[in-house]
């Protein structure tokens, strides 16, 4: 067992320039430091495009008319377009959420096959979870003169990948979750491995949104997304707040970690 | 000796905070039952009929018996009968899987009557809420296969099986709401 650094706080300077630079150059964290605001710059981004920009949250009704969906193309077309050229851009930043999750895992008393497993399946999700429905979306918004039965295929497609395959990161989050609850290099809190297990229920509790077009259970119900993403915020802003104090404690030892 | 308590507090205000969130979670799916039964009030009670009383009684006694039996295995488990426990531990498991063949049984039971999943809103929540509560019983199993892993091992204590009868409990418990919902409330 070694404990190696700590961030050694009385050599900071006071501006806030002169402190990058300092982190930039001598902090030892500053990989994990980029990693973690990484993650939280990208969940951000995620929100402000897929609520603000392109309004694919809260997601419109599964049960509209053709009429509808053409209307709600025409009223987001730019924030579609735009939004989702965005993503694309920030795509990549998905990857330092997974190094950051992978890495707490690679600290942990446990196989290192967790956090591989862990970062291909987070990886591989990522594809039908956000960049189909980006495209989908994009192409559905692209050429407004498009048939109407394609603009909706489009339009359902769009929303089923994006909603109906959470089910996906559920191996995902089982994997973290079996992680934080057998590892004994306390790198994340015991409640944390709990809690992914509600948030591995609910990527079960979405499978209904595949066959129901109205009620509760749709793509747009209150159970099937509103619950979900209920638990799924607290989910996201617990494990937010979790890394952070995981890279705060982090001694780049092998043993367990100390408060 | 500080690191171990301070480790096992750890761990049951985990314990405590998953069972508190998955309560708030199911409360949230009963509200939300009962304002689209409210909006539908003679269609939900009308479907509700279809049900068997029979099915829901055996599902509520079967749990409710595994409860008892859990609560002697963490009795035991504190009088240090820990092989006593486990057999507890064991009758409690074996009860879960009667609780889950009665529940296929009757889902298939329900399908050849022709209720399923999209046949109404009453019988959407039915499959829903039963389902979901029966991935929290397979769950259960993990917690309760864990106690008795560790009540036949070297290193047995009451801890384990007090996390999984703490869990097991809150199932049994989102059990009777969901009887009460599905089945008994007019």
């Amino acid at each position: 067992m070694t404990s190696v650094v700590a961030e050694n706080d009385s050599a900071r300077p006071s501006s806030l320039f002169d402190r990058l630079a300092w982190h930039w150059r001598s902090n030892p964290k500053i990989d994990l430091w980029i990693a973690w605001w990484g993650m939280l710059i990208f969940y951000i981004l995620f929100g402000v495009i897929f609520v603000l920009m392109t309004h694919v949250i809260p997601p419109p009704s599964p049960a509209w008319s053709t009429e509808q969906i053409i209307q709600w193309f025409g009223e987001h077309r730019d924030g579609i377009r735009y939004g989702f050229s965005l993503t694309f851009l920030i795509t990549g930043m998905a990857a330092l959420c997974n190094a950051i999750i992978g890495y707490s895992m690679w600290r942990m008393s446990i196989s290192k096959a967790f956090p591989i497993a862990y970062i291909i399946l987070y990886s591989l999700s990522a594809i039908p979870g956000m960049l189909f429905c980006a495209i989908l979306f994009t192409v559905g918004a692209l050429r407004p003169e498009r048939d109407p039965a394609l603009i909706v295929w489009l339009y359902e497609a769009a929303m089923l990948t994006f909603v109906g395959t959470m089910g996906v990161f559920l191996l995902g989050t089982l994997v973290w979750l079996i992680a934080v609850l057998i590892d004994k290099n306390r790198v994340l809190p015991p409640w944390f491995g709990y809690l992914n297990i509600c948030n591995l229920l609910t990527e079960v509790v979405v499978a209904p949104a595949w066959t129901a077009r109205r009620g509760a259970f749709s793509w747009s119900g209150s159970i099937t997304f509103w619950v979900d993403v209920a638990v799924f915020g607290v989910y996201t802003a617990a494990f937010i707040a979790v890394l952070r104090r995981m890279v705060e404690r982090e001694d780049f030892g092998s043993g367990p970690l100390t408060d | 000796m500080t690191t171990r308590t301070n480790a096992l507090s750890e761990k049951q205000f985990g314990l405590w905070t998953f069972i508190l969130s998955e309560c708030v979670i199911f409360s949230a799916y009963f509200v939300i039952f009962m304002l689209y039964r409210m909006h539908d009030a003679e269609g939900f009670r009308s479907a509700q009929t279809q049900l068997s009383p029979a099915f829901g009684m055996l599902n509520t006694i079967v749990l409710l018996t595994s409860s008892w039996q859990i609560a002697l295995s963490v009795q035991g488990a504190r009088s240090g009968m820990h092989a006593a426990a486990a057999r507890r531990a064991i009758i409690t498991l074996g009860l879960g899987v009667v609780f889950i063949l009665s529940k296929l049984t009757e889902w298939t039971r329900e399908s050849r009557s022709g209720h399923t999943f999209g046949t109404n809103d009453f019988f959407s929540f039915y499959f829903f809420l039963t389902g979901i509560h029966l991935v929290h019983v397979f769950i259960g199993f993990a917690f309760i296969a864990a106690a008795i892993r560790n009540l036949r091992g070297d290193e047995a204590s009451a801890e384990s099986i007090e996390a999984a009868a703490t869990y097991w409990h809150m199932v049994d418990f989102l059990w009777v709401v969901i009887f009460a919902l599905l089945y008994v409330a007019g």
